[in-house]
């Protein structure tokens, strides 16, 4: 990874290998993701979770994918069939495009047939701002899915889509700036390496943007404290009311698959990415860093309280912009100094 | 190859959604056409090879017409088709096709007339953010500076006339009434 | 958990604690200062920490609260009233029940149903007997008014059933003969208390 010309050459079919990969594992992950997380939120309130599928329930994700692919699929009738049936497919399409342009595995070459399956699909150099720009797209799933089924509680759940995209897009964008001044590069492969052979991680420069960057990306993913769009507590399931089957776990391997793209980002962004530490070798860092990010945001949505719309609203705008615009103006300042 | 069959399939159905958000009577098939055009724009970008740009169109445009489907949803019901009311369609015909007609025009004088030749050739071994940094800082330095004051004095007035009378509130006609007050006043008695 | 903790009704002399909340900020320079104090306030971390620790205690120190209730049941107070049981006298081994109709006549959901004759040594001898528990309110009433602690309340409380009318014949309720040594004498409901000496009195001459 660190001299561009040692490497071989990247080929369709490598790609498209990397691409099956991502696909399959990420899925397949993102489907486990809700066995975690149930088991998770069970130990924190000191139950035992799903427990009879398999041992200690870890085939829980085959009989969940059973029944909803066998469940009736429910269009409802005064709904907007078409924009009803392609929501489920965007949120979970930009999902996995967004993990196009990220570092998702070590690279490695298939050793009989010779093909060498490069870490991210497609390196572009704008890599960061394609997978957030990717990402917010996303949000368009929830936003056609609540419009779109005429029913009054999607119509809230789409509205909320609205104002939190509003609200934090920006929070999301100028967090991230600070880092991306420092290292000059919006590549990802360029953020490694700014952090690789030994240097300090970028979250001890920048630990007001990566906090930003974390409460961000919560509002991106829907995670807990800003979980408005499908709060049961008040507006039944939001935008998924009206959803049942198949579609609906496609807006959840979207959302999972997307908690991941998050712990990915924040990982090579701001914890030092796929470099050895000490002895221990990056794949493992960096899988451990991805893990160790999903478990917060678990731990998160079991320890918080939500808040409201108006208060997102208010934290976004009133609290972090200043916030984030001050860190860029800070670290602008520095750099100039220095 | 591969480029020209994805700048047809982009071409063709840029088009198709233009067309949709053009003529569909649905705030929501217009809305989602107009969006997902704008998506599909961005990939000429990346087919020509100026990722930054294509990365913007995305961020923007996706922002964009998300305030707008914020309006749609304010303003319509989105499982209904809108009846338009035409009132003076010769109008409406004539001035449509003018507009096309210039804008035909428009686009097609410098290619009959001469070849487009860059002024600012692409630059070899600087991405494409440097090199749209470089060009608006050095060249359209005035024009960014003016458009950013512009915007700024657009977000204060904004601000100023929506927040007119933000500390107002509407449920009990009470100018110092403050709910979070009420809170904790009613749990420390 | 003791009975003696449920029996305590006097509401007003529980512990409550009044929290002292401060008066909420009016300058502009207190909301500040309240944000920046909100902020920097490990509160938030706390709340972490608790749903940590409880992690902690239920996978490394056996506090696990799930019970897998079809694998495994929790102890049920002696006083609940589930199923009824027919209890036999510990010595001989005989039923407990004289025939006497009390529980019968007292049941407010006429569920009871019984019949009696006398056998050959003119006792009275039960013939039938049999519950209808898809009327049956579990009240109580016959285990309180049965003279010889005869039928009382049992712990089988999974009563779900095929059908709404299922009765229980007296032979399923009774104790079986062999576990007779496992019999308990019962301690709740319509039992005596442990201080009945105490509380016996001369009935009055008036009467």
């Amino acid at each position: 990874m660190v001299d561009a010309t040692m490497l071989p050459e990247v080929t369709a079919a490598g790609v498209i290998i990397k691409a099956i990969l991502i696909l399959a594992v990420i899925a397949g992950l993102a489907g486990f993701g809700t066995y975690i997380e149930r088991k998770i939120l069970a130990f924190m309130q000191r139950r035992l979770g799903p427990m009879h599928v398999g041992p200690h329930g870890v085939l829980q994700l085959a009989a969940d994918g059973i029944k909803l692919f066998t469940k009736e699929d429910i269009i409802p009738q005064h709904a907007n069939k078409i924009i009803f049936a392609i929501a489920p497919i965007i949120t979970a399409a930009t999902a996995f495009i967004a993990l196009a342009a990220v570092p998702v595995f070590p690279d490695f070459t298939i050793p009989f047939i010779d093909v060498y399956v490069p870490s991210i699909a497609s390196d572009i150099n704008v890599g960061i701002l394609f997978v957030l720009g990717m990402m917010a797209a996303g949000l368009y799933g929830p936003l056609l899915a609540g419009m779109a089924q005429s029913n009054k509680w999607g119509i809230i759940g789409s509205a909320r889509t609205a104002i939190q995209f509003l609200s934090y897009e920006v929070v999301t964008g100028l967090s991230i700036l600070a880092p991306i001044m420092m290292v000059g590069s919006l590549s990802f492969v360029d953020f490694n390496n700014y952090q690789a052979d030994g240097a300090l991680w970028l979250v001890v420069y920048q630990p007001v943007a990566f906090v930003l960057f974390l409460i961000a990306g919560f509002a991106e993913t829907n995670r807990t404290p800003f979980d408005l769009l499908e709060h049961e507590a008040e507006i039944i399931s939001g935008y998924v009311t009206e959803y049942s089957g198949m579609r609906w776990g496609l807006f959840f391997i979207g959302e999972y698959a997307n908690m991941i793209t998050i712990g990915i980002i924040a990982s090579v962004v701001f914890l030092g990415g796929y470099n050895d530490f000490w002895f221990i070798p990056g794949w493992i860092m960096i899988i451990g860093k991805i893990a160790f990010s999903f478990f917060f945001m678990l731990w998160v949505r079991a320890s918080w309280p939500h808040v409201r719309p108006d208060q997102l609203m208010w934290l976004c705008w009133k609290v972090l912009m200043p916030l984030a615009v001050i860190n860029i103006l800070i670290t602008g300042l520095v750099m100039m100094i220095v | 190859m591969y480029e020209v069959i994805a700048f047809y399939v982009f071409a063709i159905s840029t088009t198709i959604l233009f067309l949709i958000t053009a003529f569909s009577k649905n705030v929501l098939y217009a809305m989602t056409a107009l969006a997902s055009g704008m998506v599909m724009i961005s990939g000429f970008f990346f087919l020509l090879g100026a990722d930054f740009l294509g990365v913007v169109q995305l961020i923007v445009y996706v922002g964009a017409v998300m305030a707008l489907y914020a309006f749609g949803m304010m303003f319509f019901d989105a499982t209904k088709d809108i009846k338009e009311k035409h009132q003076n369609p010769t109008l409406v015909f004539i001035l449509g096709g003018l507009m096309a007609l210039v804008f035909v025009i428009m686009f097609s004088a410098p290619i009959i007339g001469e070849n487009v030749q860059a002024i600012h050739p692409v630059i070899e071994g600087v991405g494409n953010a440097q090199a749209v940094g470089m060009v608006l800082f050095t060249k359209y330095l005035v024009a960014f500076e003016v458009a950013a004051v512009m915007l700024l004095v657009a977000m204060i007035a904004g601000i100023i006339l929506a927040g007119k009378k933000m500390d107002y509130s509407l449920t009990t006609n009470d100018d110092t009434y403050d709910h979070e007050d009420e809170i904790l006043k009613g749990a420390g008695k | 958990m003791g009975l003696e903790q449920f029996k305590n009704r006097n509401v007003g002399t529980q512990n409550y604690k009044v929290l002292d909340l401060e008066m909420p900020p009016i300058t502009a320079m207190e909301k500040f200062k309240q944000v920046v104090s909100r902020t920097f306030k490990p509160e938030l971390f706390a709340g972490l920490g608790v749903t940590l620790r409880e992690m902690i205690n239920a996978l490394f120190r056996g506090k696990m609260h799930t019970t897998q209730y079809p694998f495994e049941k929790l102890p049920i107070s002696p006083r609940y009233r589930a199923i009824h049981e027919m209890l036999r006298l510990l010595e001989s081994g005989h039923y407990r029940c004289i025939g006497c109709g009390l529980c019968e006549k007292i049941c407010i959901s006429n569920c009871i149903s019984m019949d009696t004759r006398y056998d050959e040594n003119q006792r009275k001898e039960v013939t039938e007997y049999t519950i209808n528990f898809g009327r049956c309110i579990f009240c109580g009433y016959c285990a309180e008014v049965c003279p010889e602690l005869a039928i009382v309340h049992g712990g089988r409380y999974e009563t779900a059933s095929e059908q709404r009318a299922s009765f229980s014949l007296f032979e399923d309720m009774l104790t079986p003969i062999d576990k007779l040594n496992l019999q308990q004498e019962y301690q709740g409901f319509g039992a005596i208390s442990s201080n009945a000496d105490e509380n016996i009195k001369k009935t009055p001459l008036a009467y």
